[in-house]
């Protein structure tokens, strides 16, 4: 007869072996997902659900050919465009000027940012404190993800304005401020991790689809000889209410 | 009004590869412009009412189509095509994945003709622009300035071209070639990042009905290829899961010991 003492210390050490491995493979679960299982932007995407948005820019109205070649229908009249002048196709988008995520103790001015012609990059503030908004993308709340983007961090700056947008959860609010004062409140629904060679970059500036607001900096494993880090952190928010008018206006 | 009836025939087959944009497609995209001063319409496009009481000026598109060929046949507004004649008649050739303009026009001299135009439709990088100009008026050859540098030289009736610029608000003149004080055209104009904003010069410049008409194409552009936002090594990003890792490794050490013990024990 095994002595009860003997069994106890090898039951134990069979939980501890099996809580070991469990912590093993959570880790290399954990990291995976991390990594390639929140890859799928589309999935992503389409939970996103965000409240109905502000008009899109209407095209013209399509004329339904029917993908039945055999029994086209008639024709419906086509109309005819509203914007027919240089000054008519100007964009008129309110520009978002100031972000706060009280969660993380974000209060940051955002300045509107285009692409660097020599590298194809997004282009990003000199400095940690600003906050990018890639202005050739959509605005935040219209239809379409509009970007912002700021630093983790920057070797001869220190830690930057996006240092613990990692840390958001869903539900946490995110509140963007307009240049007519007016603002709007965003909700985290999901935060990820893409390595660069796989960031959906299509899918992150996308100006069309449900209106998500998507913040961007750097994370994952940082390689000093290059002064970079080897992945994006993503944070998606949607609209929570109608936007808010302008006080007093 | 029915002065111009029946004009002859004006066959304008574009024949063009398909671009990358819509290569995926079995459909092309149509504009139709309307740049014939005092002169209401209806299009017919193979022999149905496509467009009613189109007007001087009046812009319809980009309108998907199936490639194909398309009879184009132009009434004064509210004629009867089983009675009376077409105005102007043609045909356009659309390929799949190509974008067309199709615009009934004068040509210079103040002649009606109906023009069928390609449109670029390929990707634009990050950042750009594409501006495209067509001469459509009746005037002689013009230049086209970008912020008073000359983008388009000598265009003639019927001719035009295409540029990507940065995205940006540019002062564009257009002016009799060769001739900077005869300006037909000044303005200020925002270019939109991604989009073809085409322009057409219409009408007649002596009959004091020249104007600018435009069409965007829009969703050529390509997303930025990265964002480089940190360049500090501070980020601890990456380090949970190496701390479960350790966790984990640390337990199993302990619980391989704990079997040893219970071994020796027996």
């Amino acid at each position: 007869m095994r002595p009860f003492k003997t069994t106890l210390a090898r039951s134990i050490g069979l939980v501890a072996l099996l809580v070991g491995a469990a912590l093993l493979a959570g880790a290399v679960i954990t990291y995976t997902t991390g990594v390639s299982d929140l890859g799928d932007s589309a999935a992503i995407e389409e939970s996103l659900t965000g409240p109905p948005s502000s008009s899109p820019p209407v095209p013209a109205s399509e004329p339904s050919m029917g993908t039945t070649t055999e029994t086209e229908p008639s024709r419906q009249l086509w109309e005819t465009n509203e914007k027919t002048s240089f000054a008519d196709l100007a964009e008129t988008s309110p520009i978002p000027v100031g972000l706060l995520i009280s969660v993380i103790d974000v209060e940051a001015p955002i300045e509107p940012h285009g692409v660097d012609p020599r590298s194809g990059l997004m282009d990003v503030p000199d400095n940690v404190t600003d906050v990018a908004w890639y202005e050739h993308g959509s605005s935040p709340g219209e239809p379409g993800s509009a970007v912002l983007a700021a630093h983790v961090d920057l070797r001869d700056q220190g830690p930057g304005v996006f240092v613990d947008i990692g840390d958001l959860e869903p539900g946490d609010l995110v509140e963007v401020r307009f240049d007519d004062g007016s603002q709007q409140g965003f909700e985290v629904t999901a935060t990820a991790t893409y390595p660069k060679t796989e960031l959906p970059l299509d899918a992150i500036f996308s100006r069309s689809g449900p209106a998500v607001l998507t913040l961007i900096t750097c994370g994952g494993a940082f390689d000093p000889d290059a002064s970079r880090y080897d992945s994006n952190v993503v944070v998606y928010a949607t609209p929570t209410a109608p936007l808010t008018p302008p006080a007093g206006g | 009004m029915r002065k111009i009836m029946a004009l002859a025939a004006l066959m304008a087959l574009a024949v063009f590869t398909a671009a990358p944009a819509l290569a995926q497609t079995d459909e092309g995209q149509v504009i139709v412009v309307h740049g014939v001063p005092d002169l209401d319409v209806d299009v017919y496009v193979n022999g149905e009412l496509t467009l009613e009481g189109f007007q001087f000026g009046d812009v319809a598109g980009p309108l998907s189509l199936p490639a194909g060929t398309y009879e184009i046949e132009i009434y004064g507004a509210g004629a009867d095509p089983s009675a009376d004649d077409p105005a102007l008649t043609g045909s356009a050739d659309l390929p799949a994945g190509a974008t067309a303009t199709i615009a009934a026009h004068l040509e210079e001299g103040g002649s009606p003709t109906l023009g069928v135009f390609v449109e670029n439709n390929a990707t634009i990088d990050a950042g750009n622009a594409r501006v495209t100009a067509r001469h459509l008026a009746d005037f002689g050859d013009v230049d086209i300035l970008a912020n008073d540098s000359a983008v388009f030289s000598g265009v003639g009736n019927g001719q035009g071209g295409d540029a990507d610029v940065p995205a940006d608000t540019y002062n564009i003149k257009i002016t009799a070639a060769g001739d900077v004080d005869t300006v037909a055209f000044d303005s200020d104009v925002a270019l939109a990042e991604g989009v073809n904003t085409i322009a057409y010069a219409i009408g007649s410049v002596g009959g004091e009905s020249f104007q600018v008409v435009t069409a965007a194409l829009g969703d050529l552009g390509e997303a930025p290829q990265g964002v480089p936002t940190g360049t500090g090594g501070l980020s601890t990003d990456g380090l949970p899961w190496v701390t479960v890792l350790l966790a984990g490794l640390a337990v199993v050490a302990v619980a391989g010991g704990t079997l040893v013990v219970a071994k020796n024990e027996r």
